[in-house]
């Protein structure tokens, strides 16, 4: 026999064992790899069949700050606009047009979706977000979730056909990119590339008024330059690619589509660093909503709509907003869902409402706390989650209030209750109330979970009423949660906080 | 690009492709382009360094080709030993050394502090310089003649299927090889993709698979009671073989479908009846090397006792050494030493030295005592420091007073163990490929099977980088 004739039937033989190893894979295998190595798949899951609208995003979504009184997501907030639609949200913090896409190809055919909104963030086109650290992991959880036979996207997994790098050579590609990206600019400008940019106005720096370098706000200036200074190639930018394809797949699928383009801290911009820099914002605006217009994509631009005393983050670049920054989204999204939904437009009232009683049994999206990350359906007390603390998680989920915000006759006693599960009884596990403010020095006051917790392996009550002390009356923020910094599990649920 | 990755499953059937198809008289010049390509995929600036060790050996060694002895070859010979192992202390050991003198500075009350060197090591730079030492030594001594032809004594030294972590071949064996013009023929196929399916199963799914729980205990072993911490030093012991092993098989694979076939750098180690027997079967391009160009120099065993205990220690040692600048690896290199030069007098005295049938009680009983002495030598190469070595070996004996976790080990990882060392067993003294190919077709398909689904499916899905690339 030729050489050729033993290598093709040995190559026929192996793809018949191949077909039979994706059979066995597919039915034995699959799913486990699927819950172990791309988790976020269970964001697409936990669609309703019956959902109308998804909301798909990143952190810019869910961030809250401390004293926001609705700490609900802007997709909610939307969805006050349509309450006879159901809405639902796809959120992965640090997630961009590249992860969308994936998550969006596996909401299946089933599905009564008609309108998809994809954060649109001017940032995520930026080498820092291309090349960002968190990209090994994000690429690594969407192999298995790819259009092609289950063995194969698991060969593909098992010889890392993501881009592996290092934290040290993305920063080098970073740097290599800013270096590469010449500035094209209709007007003369000292600095040829970011690098330069950067370098020139580190050393420039912000003065105080003793003509001392303002160290802080330098720096700040210096991420603003790094963060927005760059021009987006729509031949080359990845993210171009990306949103091209999920505009594509929107097509196929005959889904209504806009892309919310997130508001950024302009006014910050402006004051830190100065003209030049709001030019690229506002280029690069144009440039996308053109672009994407052109494609048939309904575009809302949100950029310069927030003020920044609604950003969060004041020492960083984010697109992370206040309660009112997020309404503010929200009802430009909610306006340009009008065109595709007429009559289901219905304006929400926003009462400002007194409230003294908090209740949060872990099972409500809406109900947002702090830390809702450690929530889980590993156990519960009010099916079918609680707040899972210990080993690496030592917070549960927190209640944080305006404590100004309080009617001063409901400020005397804090009436806290909730139902704790223990595997071995945790010693360390505790109780916190916090208080701070401009006004207070900041308060701190605990109790060990084992003064009433006393057996194992069973949910308990626990119940405390709280004298508020005089001194912490003036708080503007209070603070209540289980801190358990031990390796030891204890689950949480049904947190009841009332104010009397 | 490392072996287990979709970029040389792509690479080398691509390479081996166009090797075939090239003409004869191209094929130096593509392959060496592909093992630069290859080496380039890791950092692209460390190529000089190659190259430049290249030039310098291969004019010392044309230099001393044409003098007649060695005293006016000494020069050349110092100007190889220089470069290479100059570029090997910059890149390894020169953080090590300024940071012991530092500690020394400090110590007599000396100001002085010398800088740290931020550089990261070279992938494979201690394999290929000890690979081009080799030649000039060789050609130093007459061993060897020098070679003419630039492009193939450069291909000699990055030749990639063993150019970042070996076997560290010599000039005489691979070179002639990589010279004569090499038939594509179906044995060489089959027997290289065996190898290369084994040595990706024993990388991917043993290695990979021991790996994270391995982290896992010595990141922080105080986490963990007693018997976590025992099972991760046996883990250990398999993970470091699996995955050292797996590459040098996966490298011999590749080379031996181009016609080339690199020695065999591992042979049952874990059966071997003493520590001598041990590194005659670990790492054998190394201890080979080792041998010929340390140990014989140094007088071998052609010496007083005192001198031949001497030299034994001194080759254990600098072995040590040349694994890691840090003095965890030294250490692990003298007790290595010391249990040889023990065992060697045990032996004598107690005449253990008598031949053991395969498998017999004493050949069973003597492998196990050596696995159990190497698994708790691995402790000192694993640790960061000797500190932690330490710490590990009294949380392995100790009772903890914290409170501690098991090490939860998925089923899956003992059975695919278990299945390694069960055919670690049935190829005592044998290779796979060999063995595997006399096999009837059916067993030798169902085997296959078996490799391959373990390699798609179960392969740890963290990046692992061979540990020997450190190196």
């Amino acid at each position: 026999m030729s050489i050729a004739k033993k290598i093709i039937l040995k190559l026929l033989l192996l793809t018949a064992i191949l077909v039979v190893m994706n059979y066995i894979y597919v039915k034995w295998f699959y799913e486990k790899d699927i819950q172990k190595y791309s988790n976020i798949i269970k964001l697409v899951r936990d669609v309703p069949i019956n959902a109308d609208v998804i909301y798909i995003g990143e952190s810019s979504n869910i961030t809250f700050r401390g004293d926001d009184i609705d700490k609900r997501p802007i997709s909610s907030f939307i969805s006050d606009y349509y309450p006879s639609l159901k809405f639902y949200d796809i959120t992965k913090p640090a997630a961009h047009a590249g992860t969308y896409k994936v998550l969006l190809s596996q909401i299946p055919d089933s599905s009564k979706v008609k309108t998809v909104i994809v954060t649109l963030n001017l940032r995520s086109f930026d080498a820092t977000w291309i090349h960002s650290k968190l990209e090994t992991s994000l690429q690594k959880s969407t192999v298995l979730l790819q259009q092609y036979p289950p063995l194969f996207n698991r060969f593909m997994l098992s010889f890392k056909a993501y881009d592996i790098k290092s934290e040290n050579e993305r920063t080098m590609q970073v740097r290599r990119q800013w270096k590469k990206d010449i500035f094209k600019l209709p007007f003369s400008f000292r600095y040829t590339n970011v690098i330069e940019w950067d370098n020139g106005f580190a050393h420039a720096g912000i003065r105080n008024e003793d003509s001392t370098k303002n160290i802080e706000l330098t720096q700040l200036a210096c991420n603003y330059i790094k963060g927005y200074a760059f021009q987006i190639d729509t031949l080359t930018n990845p993210r171009i690619k990306d949103f091209d394809d999920i505009i594509e797949m929107t097509k196929k699928r005959r889904w209504n589509l806009v892309f919310n383009l997130m508001s950024e801290n302009t006014e910050k911009a402006k004051e830190l660093v100065g003209d030049t820099l709001i030019y690229f914002m506002e280029e690069n605006r144009k440039l996308l909503i053109n672009y994407f217009s052109r494609k048939g994509v309904t575009v809302v631009d949100n950029l310069n709509d927030i003020k920044n005393n609604q950003f969060i983050d004041q020492k960083w670049t984010t697109e992370h907003y206040a309660e009112k920054g997020r309404k503010i989204i929200a009802k430009n999204v909610a306006d340009t869902l009008r065109k595709f939904y007429p009559n289901e437009f219905v304006e929400p009232v926003y009462k400002k409402i007194s409230q003294n009683v908090f209740f949060n049994n872990c099972d409500d999206k809406n109900n947002v706390w702090f830390q809702m990350k450690t929530i889980t359906d590993e156990k519960s007390f009010s099916q079918p989650n609680s707040s899972k603390t210990g080993n690496g998680n030592d917070y549960s989920v927190a209640f944080q209030y305006p404590f100004n915000s309080i009617a001063d006759s409901l400020k005397n006693k804090i009436d806290i209750s909730f139902k704790a599960y223990m595997n071995f009884i945790d010693k360390k596990a505790d109780l916190v109330i916090q208080a701070d403010g401009k006004n207070i020095k900041p308060y701190s006051k605990s109790w060990s979970l084992t003064s009433q917790i006393t057996k194992a392996n069973r949910w308990i009550d626990f119940n405390i009423i709280f004298k508020i002390p005089d001194k912490i009356k003036n708080a503007d923020r209070i603070k209540i949660f289980i801190y358990n910094p031990s390796d030891k599990i204890v689950y949480i649920d049904d947190f009841r906080i009332e104010f009397k | 690009m490392l072996f287990n990755t979709i970029e040389y499953v792509i690479f080398l059937p691509l390479v081996i492709i166009l090797y075939y198809l090239i003409p004869f008289k191209y094929r130096w010049g593509f392959l060496l382009a592909a093992s630069y390509y290859f080496y380039m995929s890791w950092k692209v600036e460390y190529i000089f360094l190659i190259i430049f060790s290249t030039l310098v050996d291969y004019i010392a060694g044309r230099r001393m080709g044409r003098l007649p002895d060695m005293k006016s070859r000494r020069p050349w010979l110092i100007l190889s030993l220089v470069t290479n192992l100059g570029l090997l202390f910059a890149f390894k050991y020169f953080n090590f050394a300024a940071d012991n003198l530092n500690l020394l500075f400090q110590k007599f009350n000396i100001l002085y502090q010398l800088p740290a060197m931020k550089v990261l090591l070279p992938v494979g730079i201690s394999f290929y310089t000890f690979q081009t030492l080799s030649y000039s030594i060789d050609v130093f001594y007459g061993r060897q003649k020098p070679e003419k032809h630039l492009g193939y004594f450069a291909l000699y030294v990055a030749y990639f299927p063993q150019l970042v972590a070996g076997p560290i071949e010599r000039f005489s064996r691979l070179t002639p090889q990589l010279k004569s013009k090499q038939t594509f023929t179906y044995s060489n196929l089959a027997n290289g993709l065996r190898l290369i399916l084994y040595g990706l199963f024993i990388k991917m799914v043993i290695a990979d698979n021991l790996s994270g729980l391995v982290d896992k205990v010595y990141s922080s072993p105080e986490s963990f009671d007693n018997i976590s911490i025992l099972k991760a030093m046996f883990f250990y012991s398999f993970q470091i073989y699996s995955d050292f092993y797996g590459y040098s098989i996966i490298a011999i694979g590749s080379a031996l479908i181009m016609g080339v076939r690199i020695m065999d750098n591992f042979n049952t180690p874990y059966l071997s009846k003493n520590v001598s027997e041990f590194w005659q079967r670990w790492h054998i391009s190394l201890s080979t090397w080792f041998r010929d160009y340390l140990y014989y120099p140094l007088g071998g065993n052609r010496a007083a006792k005192g001198r031949w205990m001497f030299n034994i220690f001194v080759v254990f040692v600098v072995s040590g050494f040349w694994h890691g600048a840090n003095w965890t690896f030294i250490i692990w290199g003298s007790l290595f030493g010391i249990i040889y030069l023990i065992e060697k007098e045990i032996n004598k005295r107690f005449n253990l030295i008598k031949t053991y049938k395969p498998f017999s009680i004493g050949h069973i009983l003597l492998a196990l005592k050596t696995f159990i002495l190497v698994t708790l030598i691995w402790v000192f190469f694993r640790s960061q420091s000797f500190n932690d070595a330490m710490n590990i070996f009294a949380l392995a004996f100790k009772s903890s007073r914290l409170k501690t976790t098991a090490l939860i080990i998925p089923v899956s990882t003992w059975i695919f163990l278990a299945i390694f060392i069960i055919s670690d067993i049935l190829l005592y003294n044998k290779r796979f490929d060999k063995h595997i190919g006399s096999l009837p077709m059916a067993v030798r398909w169902t085997i296959y099977s078996i490799l391959i689904f373990a390699v798609v499916v179960f392969a740890g899905v963290e990046n692992f980088p061979f540990i020997y690339f450190q190196f």
